[in-house]
């Protein structure tokens, strides 16, 4: 058992009784929300408008975390990363837990997990290092939610600062990664150092999203504009792919 | 009335959370118990210690940021399944813009809620289906001679380049700072892990955005020392 301990039987038990909590919360939130919608004098157009939208907003950046599960996969298996991003999840923070775990270990995300013990450490490392909004949000929400929301929507400039602030968190976030890509080392793998094809892909990508962005702001698609990200994402490995084939010893120069 | 629906909100989604926080535990207990593998309390210390500043401080600016822009039921849902910037925030926010209504008002409420749980049941069904899809070919395309090689080993700027993207164009004076330190460090430390990087540019941001966004609070600041003082 323990030789396929990442894909095991009881693997994907955990995994379906996850689902089933995920999907029980969900329902029972649509079904509150909806009965009270309908209460409160929401057409039934516009609730079905926000479940038919929100699925197709949806679909591409799902595609997306389900790439990255992929990713993860190849390290730890297929069902641990899906359940990581079915619940908290998020590719960032499983990513840095999982790299964290394993490289006290000795290990690295690069290689191939096969000792359970360091399989086990990493899925406490992701639990416990995640669950904690979890913990405080219940005490919390409905101060903030009544005090702060009321601050934000006092006026413009509060508004603004609020959007400014949660936008410079989450540029901290994107730039960790980008200088990584531009300056990064890998310790287990010298061939996966920054270099031509790591500046390239984040290149490509970005050019990819700007361009596709301006196309649907001027053809005014707004129906194309969630598949924008993962688009641009894809075309931005597929570049990867273009630079190995063609030109594999440019794709090949590192400078770290 | 509608006091008392955001009570209720807040009731049922207190309950589920604590639900959830119990039932993600079943994960890392399920293994241990089941290989019987527990892991060095002593690795776990250490990779907490590492993963906790960042994480929590990071948790803690989440709920604050997420709670005034989702409301109650939007924000309990995408604290339980997770990526609210990247797909349960976008969708909560774009629901309601479809429905004109405005978030912290009742009809936000209700209608960010169902965008988010629609949002986290369709998540939940892609990434299942493309699991049990991709189980028997993954082993292929991540293969070292696959000429998907290439591709999966850049995931990452990919992703952060496309995301990116569309923040630095509307952002772009809150960028520089950021990818400066975080290059520089790399430069001085090359194996630094993502964790503590992450945390440096996060601060560098904050730090810029204070700056260059001066004035949407320093006035506010001075009137409010003026009014102390008298």
């Amino acid at each position: 058992m323990l030789e396929n301990f990442k894909e095991s039987p009881v693997m994907y038990g955990i995994a379906f009784s996850i689902i089933a909590f995920i999907f029980a919360q969900s329902l029972f939130f649509i079904i509150k929300s909806w009965k009270h919608g309908k209460k409160i004098g929401i057409s039934k157009e516009t609730l079905l408008n926000t479940i038919t939208s929100s699925i197709l907003f949806t679909v591409a950046p799902a595609v997306s975390i389900l790439v990255t599960v992929i990713v993860l996969a190849n390290a730890l298996g297929l069902v641990l990363p899906w359940i990581r991003l079915t619940v908290i999840g998020n590719l960032a923070y499983e990513t840095v837990a999982a790299e964290t775990a394993l490289g006290n270990l000795g290990g690295s995300l690069n290689q191939e997990i096969t000792d359970v013990n360091q399989f086990s450490t990493v899925a406490w490392a992701m639990t416990i290092g995640s669950v904690f909004p979890l913990t405080f949000l219940p005490i919390v929400c409905k101060k903030l939610q009544t005090k702060i929301g009321g601050a934000v929507n006092k006026n413009e400039k509060t508004a603004k600062l609020g959007d400014v602030l949660s936008a410079a968190a989450f540029i901290g976030i994107i730039s960790a990664f980008i200088a990584r890509a531009i300056a990064g080392t890998n310790a287990d793998d010298p061939t996966l150092n920054a270099g031509v094809a790591s500046v390239c892909v984040l290149v490509v990508s970005i050019i990819a999203m700007l361009l596709l962005s301006f196309v649907c702001r001027k053809y005014k698609l707004s129906k194309m504009e969630p598949f924008a990200m993962p688009l641009s994402m894809f075309i931005g490995m597929g570049s990867a792919i273009l630079l190995t084939r063609f030109l594999p010893d440019i794709a090949a120069i590192t400078w770290r | 009335m509608q006091k008392n629906y955001f009570d209720r909100v807040h009731i049922w989604g207190a309950t589920w959370n604590y639900l959830a926080l119990l039932v993600m535990f079943i994960v890392p207990v399920g293994i241990s118990v089941a290989y019987n593998s527990w892991p060095d309390l002593g690795v776990i210390g250490k990779v907490l210690a590492t993963l906790i500043p960042l994480y929590w401080v990071t948790g803690i600016i989440e709920v604050v940021t997420y709670v005034p822009m989702l409301g109650a039921g939007g924000t309990y849902l995408s604290f339980v399944t997770g990526n609210i910037s990247n797909l349960k925030l976008p969708c909560g926010l774009n629901a309601m813009e479809n429905a004109k209504v405005r978030a912290n008002s009742e009809e936000g409420e209700v209608i960010s809620t169902i965008a988010i749980a629609v949002s986290s049941l369709t998540t939940t069904v892609i990434i299942a289906v493309g699991v049990l899809a991709f189980s028997p070919v993954l082993p292929k395309i991540t293969a070292d001679g696959s000429i998907f090689k290439a591709a999966f080993n850049n995931v990452l700027p990919a992703l952060f380049g496309a995301l990116g993207a569309s923040y630095f164009v509307k952002h772009w004076k809150l960028g520089i700072a950021p990818i400066l330190a975080g290059v520089i460090v790399l430069l001085f430390a090359p194996t630094l892990g993502v964790g503590i990087l992450m945390f440096v540019t996060i601060v560098v941001s904050l730090v810029g955005a204070f700056i260059i966004y001066k004035d949407l609070w320093y006035d506010d600041l001075k009137a409010a020392r003026a009014k102390k003082k008298q």
